[in-house]
C-alpha cells in the first residue's frame, strides 16, 4: 500500500517535471502553425497557417542548404572530437600520475575564460592559417573540449583495472586495450557525449558566424538568426524555423538515449 | 573489432580531408560588389532593386548580396578590424546610424571615405547624413528614413471624441491631458513604450535638438535642462496611465497590433509591423510626434532608428562602388519608387517629389503618408551622436529606470554623467 | 634485483603511452585556447582604442573594481552561482535515480521530454519565457484567476523577480542536460549493490546517501565544475531575457564585457581584463571542488 503511494507520488512528480518541460515547447510546436499577429497576440491554440508559413520560411530563406551544412559541420565535430577526447581522458585516468593530474588542472583553464575574449586572436590565427569559410576552421577550435576530456576522465575511474591488466597479460597492445575494451564497455559514457556534442556544435552561434562569411556556409541557427533582425518579424515563420532548427538534436537524443540509460554497461564484469 | 577500429579512423581521416577542401578565401573580382545588409523584405529587397537598376546600364557588374544581421555586422567589423584582418570584409556593408562614429573611430581601416564629387550630399536631409560623418568626411550614403511617426487608431479617438487633428503639432503636456480623457473614455493607454530602453527619450530628445554630448566630445548629462525635461515629461505621462511599459519588444509589437493601446511613436519604419494588423485597415493615421513644452528650439520632428550604406576598406573597386551608389541610392527616383512597396521611405529629398510618394494609402486612412514622412525627415534637427552614444544611451535607461521608481533625478543624472564618463576615460 | 630495471622500463613505457594518449587533445588546446588566451593576457595589460594599444601595467585590472556596473554584475552572477547550481544538480541527480528505476514504465518517454528544453534554440527558448512572464503573460493570468494576485505583477521590471526569472529559466533548461550525465553515470552503478543493500534493509533515502551519491561522485564533481563555469560565464539568457535590466539589476558578467566588446567603443584590453578575473573566480571554485571530489580510493 505504501509502495503504492510512493509509485504515484513518483509518476505525479514525473509528470509534473514532464509538464513543465514540454509546455514551452508545445507553445513552439502550436505558434509554427499561426500566423505572426496571433503569435504576438500569445494565441495558443493551433492554427492553419503551417502551409503558409513553410512557404515563406523556404522562399525566404536557402533552409536546404543552412540545414546541410548544419549536419555537417556537426557530425564532424562529433566524430573527430569523441576519438580525441575519449584517447585523452582515457589517458589521463588509465595512465594517472601527478604530472598528469597537474596538466587535466590546468587543461580546465581553456574553458574558464569567456569565448568573447579569445575571439579576435583565434579569429587572427584561423585567418593565417587561410581557414576562414571553411569546415576544418569551423571544427578545430572546438574539437578538443576540456569539459569532454573530463567527462571520459571521471568515467573511466569506473572501468576496472584488472581487464586491463588481464589484456596486457595477453599480449593486447595498450591501444587496442582502449579501442577493444574501453570503447565497447563505455557505449553509456560515449552515447551522452555524443549527443551532448552533437547539441553544442548544431547550436554554435558565436564563433561559426564570425568566420563563416559566404552565403553558402550558413547554418541554422545563423538562419534563425537572420530572421529576427528586420524590421519587421514574422513570428510564425520565426517559430517554424525554430522548430526545423530544435528537431534534430531532439532526434539525436531519442536515437541515443537508450545507449546511456538502460544498462548496456553490464559487459564488464 | 579491428575493421571498426579501421573504419573510424577512416571516417575521421576522410572528415578532415573533406573539411580541408571546403577552405577557400574570397576571390576578388573587380566586377563584383559584395554586400552586407540584413532585412529579406526591407533593405536586401532594396538592394536587389538597386543592382537591378544599375545592371541595366552595367550588365557586366555582379552584385553579391549577402544576408548578415546587424547585429552580426557589428562583431564581424569588430573582430576584422581588431584583428587587422581586413579580408573577410565585403564591398559595402549596411550600418545601422547610431553605430558610425563609433566604428569610424574605433577602426578607420574599415571604411573608405566616400568621394563627395560622386555623390551629393546636400540632396539628403542633415539630420540623416550627419550620423555618417566624422571629421568632416562622409563615410555613408543614407538608406532608410528614421523620421519619427505618430500612428494612432482614429476609431478609438473617435471613441473619446477626438480626431487625428487633435494630436498634430501638439506639445507633451497638452498631449498627457488629452490622453488623460482617452483612458477615462475608453481605458486605453495612449501608448506602449519599452520599459527600460530610451529610444522614446532619444527621440524626444533629438525633437529638440538636444545631444547627451557637448560638440567638443564632453558629456552633457548632469547639466542638460532638455534632458531633465524629457525624464520629467516620461514621469508625467507614466505617472498618469497614458503610457504604458512593455518588457520588449514581443510585447511592444503584441500591444499595439492587439488593440491594447490606441498608439505608437516610432520611426517611421515601423509601419511594416502595424500593416501585419490585417484586420485594421483604414483604422489607423499618421501625424507628427507632440514637441517639448517650454523648451527652446523644440519641433514636433525626430528620428530613430535609420541605417547607411558604407564602404568597406576591403573594398576592391572603391570607384565602382562609389558610382553604383551614386546611380542608385543617391541619384535615382526610380529605385525609390519601386522600393517604396518594401516601406523604405527615402531620406533623398528629389525621390520625395515623385508621384508614387504623393498616392494615398489606404490602410491609413488614405493619406498621402509618404510624401508627409518626406518632409518629416527635412526638418528633423541634427543632433551629435559622438562614438559614445550607446554608452550614453545605456546610463540614461538605466537613471530612468530608478528615477520613475522614485529616485532622485539630478542625483541619477550625476551618476550616469560618471558613469558615461568613466566609460570613456581610457 | 634482477627485476627492478625491467619493471622501470615498463612503467616509463605506460608514462610514454599515456602521453601519446594526451598528445592529439593537448596540442589542439594549446594551439586553439592556450595560445589565443595567452594574447589575451597580453591585450588585459594594455589600454587604448581599436587596433591602438599601449601597454599599462595593472590599470585595467585596477579600474573594474571602480566599475559600479561590473561590480553590479558580480553581484549578480554570484547570485545566479549560489541559487541555481545546487538547486539543478539536486532535481537532476533526483531524476536521474527516478529514472534509472528498473521497474518505471515510459522511462524513454519521460527521459526524452525532461531532456527537450536544452534542444530547444535560444530564440525560441528566449521568447517563450518572456512572453510566459509578460505582463499578460499566462504566469500572471494564472496567478490571478486562482487569486494568488489581485493585478498582474510584471516580472521582468523587479529587480529581484526580473533575477529570479532568470534562474528559473536556467533550471528549465539545463536541468535535463545534467540529468544526461547522472543516468550514463548510473549505468556504471552494478545493479547487486543495490540489491545488496535492499537485503540489509536499508531505506530510499540511505541508499541515496550511501551509495548512489558515493559512487557517482566523480560525475557529480564533473557536472558541478561545469555548471559552475557555465553559470559563471552567464551570457545568452541576461542578454535575451532581460536585457540585464531593470537597471543592470541581472546584467551578468560575461554580458558586460561583451557590451564592452560589441555594443559600446571597443575595449578589448578592459574586456580581456575581467575575462581573467572570471577565470581566477571559476578556478578557485573548481580548484575547491577537485579538492573535495577528486579523490582516489
Amino acid at each position: 500500500m505504501i509502495k503504492k503511494m510512493k509509485n504515484i507520488g513518483m509518476y505525479a512528480f514525473l509528470i509534473l517535471v514532464t509538464f513543465i518541460s514540454v509546455f514551452p515547447l508545445y507553445w513552439m510546436v502550436s505558434a509554427s502553425t499561426n500566423k505572426s499577429v496571433d503569435v504576438s497576440k500569445g494565441v495558443l491554440s493551433f492554427g492553419s497557417h503551417l502551409g503558409e508559413n513553410l512557404k515563406n520560411l523556404l522562399a525566404n530563406q536557402d533552409v536546404g542548404a543552412a540545414l546541410v551544412n548544419s549536419f555537417k559541420y556537426a557530425i564532424l565535430l562529433t566524430i573527430v572530437s569523441m576519438v580525441i577526447c575519449s584517447l585523452a581522458g582515457y589517458g589521463f585516468e588509465i595512465y594517472h600520475d601527478k604530472a598528469k593530474d597537474a596538466v587535466m588542472g590546468v587543461i580546465l583553464l581553456a574553458m574558464m575564460v569567456p569565448f568573447i575574449t579569445i575571439l579576435v586572436p583565434l579569429f587572427q590565427m584561423v585567418a593565417k592559417m587561410k581557414m576562414l569559410n571553411s569546415t576544418l576552421g569551423f571544427i578545430l577550435p572546438t574539437v578538443s573540449t576540456p569539459f569532454l576530456i573530463m567527462m571520459f576522465r571521471q568515467s573511466a575511474r569506473s572501468f576496472p583495472h584488472n581487464i586491463i591488466e588481464a589484456a596486457r597479460l595477453d599480449g593486447l597492445s595498450e591501444i587496442r586495450i582502449f579501442f577493444q575494451m574501453f570503447i565497447p564497455t563505455m557505449k553509456s559514457t560515449y552515447a551522452a557525449a555524443m549527443t551532448i556534442t552533437f547539441m553544442n556544435a548544431w547550436n554554435s552561434y558565436m564563433w561559426p558566424k564570425v568566420i563563416m562569411t559566404q552565403s553558402k556556409s550558413m547554418t541554422m541557427p545563423m538562419v534563425v538568426a537572420n530572421l529576427t533582425e528586420g524590421y519587421v518579424t514574422d513570428y510564425g515563420m520565426l517559430m517554424l524555423a525554430v522548430l526545423i532548427c530544435t528537431l534534430p538534436t531532439a532526434l539525436v537524443f531519442f536515437i541515443l538515449q537508450k545507449n546511456f540509460a538502460e544498462g548496456i554497461t553490464g559487459a564488464v564484469k | 573489432m579491428r575493421k571498426k577500429i579501421v573504419a573510424i579512423l577512416l571516417i575521421a581521416t576522410m572528415a578532415m580531408g573533406i573539411a580541408a577542401c571546403g577552405g577557400s578565401g574570397d576571390k576578388k573580382d573587380d566586377n563584383t560588389i559584395t554586400v552586407w545588409c540584413w532585412d529579406k523584405t526591407f533593405n536586401i529587397f532594396a538592394m536587389e532593386e538597386a543592382a537591378k537598376i544599375y545592371q541595366e546600364d552595367h550588365q557586366d557588374v555582379k552584385i553579391d548580396i549577402v544576408e548578415v544581421g546587424d547585429v552580426d555586422v557589428q562583431s564581424r567589423l569588430t573582430t576584422a578590424g581588431t584583428s587587422g584582418d581586413l579580408s573577410t570584409l565585403p564591398d559595402i556593408f549596411l550600418m545601422q546610424d547610431h553605430a558610425f562614429q563609433k566604428n569610424v573611430l574605433s577602426y578607420p581601416d574599415v571604411f573608405t571615405e566616400i568621394s563627395e564629387k560622386k555623390i551629393d550630399f546636400s540632396e539628403f536631409a542633415s539630420g540623416k547624413t550627419d550620423f555618417s560623418v566624422v571629421d568632416g568626411k562622409h563615410y555613408g550614403v543614407p538608406f532608410d528614413n528614421g523620421a519619427a511617426i505618430a500612428c494612432y487608431r482614429t476609431d478609438i479617438l473617435q471613441e473619446a471624441g477626438m480626431t487625428l487633428e487633435d494630436f498634430t503639432d501638439i506639445t507633451w503636456d497638452e498631449w498627457v491631458e488629452k490622453g488623460k480623457v482617452v483612458l477615462e473614455k475608453t481605458g486605453k493607454p495612449l501608448l506602449t513604450t519599452t520599459a527600460g530602453e530610451c529610444d522614446l527619450l532619444t527621440m524626444m530628445l533629438q525633437s529638440a535638438g538636444a545631444s547627451l554630448f557637448n560638440e567638443d566630445g564632453t558629456t552633457n548629462i548632469a547639466k542638460n535642462d532638455t534632458l531633465k525635461k524629457v525624464i520629467d515629461t516620461y514621469c508625467k505621462m507614466k505617472d498618469s496611465g497614458v503610457l504604458q511599459e512593455v518588457n520588449n519588444w514581443d510585447e511592444y509589437t503584441g500591444s499595439m497590433l492587439d488593440s491594447e493601446v490606441v498608439g505608437v511613436i516610432n520611426g517611421c519604419w515601423i509601419m511594416g509591423t502595424i500593416q501585419t494588423a490585417e484586420d485594421q485597415p483604414g483604422k489607423w493615421a499618421i501625424t507628427n510626434i507632440p514637441k517639448l513644452t517650454n523648451v527652446k528650439g523644440a519641433t514636433n520632428y525626430s528620428n530613430i532608428g535609420g541605417s547607411s550604406w558604407a564602404i568597406s576598406g576591403n573594398c576592391g573597386n572603391v570607384e565602382l562602388a562609389e558610382d553604383f551608389l551614386a546611380s542608385t541610392f543617391a541619384g535615382s527616383t526610380e529605385l525609390y519608387d519601386n522600393i517604396l512597396s518594401c516601406g523604405a521611405i527615402a531620406t533623398w529629398t528629389p525621390a520625395g517629389d515623385s508621384d508614387a510618394y504623393a498616392v494615398p494609402n489606404e490602410f491609413f486612412s488614405g493619406d498621402a503618408v509618404f510624401k508627409k514622412i518626406v518632409d518629416y525627415s527635412t526638418k528633423v534637427p541634427s543632433i551629435i551622436t559622438g562614438p559614445y552614444f550607446h554608452e550614453a544611451r545605456d546610463a540614461i535607461s538605466v537613471a530612468t529606470t530608478n528615477i520613475t521608481n522614485g529616485a532622485d533625478l539630478e542625483e541619477e543624472l550625476k551618476k550616469a554623467e560618471d558613469t558615461v564618463n568613466f566609460n570613456m576615460g581610457q | 634485483m634482477s627485476n627492478k630495471p625491467r619493471k622501470m622500463t615498463l612503467e616509463k613505457k605506460h608514462n610514454l603511452t599515456g602521453w601519446a594518449f594526451l598528445a592529439p587533445a593537448i596540442f589542439l588546446i594549446a594551439v586553439f585556447s592556450f595560445w589565443p588566451m595567452i594574447k589575451a593576457l597580453v591585450l588585459s595589460f594594455q589600454t587604448g582604442k581599436g587596433t591602438n594599444m599601449q601597454m599599462a601595467g595593472f590599470t585595467n585590472y585596477i579600474r573594474m573594481f571602480q566599475d559600479d556596473v561590473f561590480i553590479q554584475s558580480i553581484k549578480n552572477t554570484f547570485f545566479y552561482f549560489i541559487l541555481q547550481v545546487p538547486i539543478m544538480l539536486a532535481v537532476a541527480l533526483v531524476l536521474a535515480c527516478i529514472l534509472n528505476k528498473k521497474d518505471l514504465r515510459f522511462k524513454g518517454f519521460f527521459r526524452t521530454m525532461i531532456f527537450l528544453p536544452c534542444t530547444t534554440s535560444l530564440v525560441a527558448y528566449s521568447i517563450i519565457f518572456r512572453s510566459l512572464f509578460a505582463n499578460n503573460g499566462l504566469v500572471n493570468y494564472v496567478l490571478v484567476n486562482f487569486g494568488i494576485l489581485d493585478k498582474p505583477y510584471n516580472f521582468l521590471t523587479q529587480p529581484f523577480a526580473a533575477k529570479m526569472v532568470i534562474i528559473l529559466a536556467l533550471l528549465w533548461r539545463w536541468t535535463g542536460y545534467n540529468m544526461v550525465f547522472f543516468l550514463s553515470g548510473l549505468q556504471n552503478i552494478e545493479y547487486s549493490v543495490y540489491e545488496a543493500a535492499k537485503i540489509d534493509g536499508a531505506s530510499a533515502i540511505q541508499t541515496f546517501f550511501k551509495i548512489t551519491v558515493p559512487l557517482l561522485k566523480p560525475t557529480i564533481l564533473l557536472t558541478a565544475i561545469m555548471s559552475t563555469n557555465g553559470t559563471l560565464q552567464l551570457f545568452d539568457e541576461s542578454i535575451n531575457l532581460t536585457d540585464g535590466g531593470p537597471a543592470n539589476a541581472s546584467i551578468s558578467m560575461s554580458h558586460y564585457i561583451y557590451n564592452l566588446c560589441f555594443k559600446y567603443v571597443p575595449n578589448f584590453g578592459y574586456a580581456a581584463a575581467m575575462s581573467f578575473f572570471i577565470l581566477l573566480l571559476v578556478a578557485v571554485l573548481a580548484f575547491i571542488q577537485m579538492r573535495v571530489g577528486d579523490k582516489r580510493d
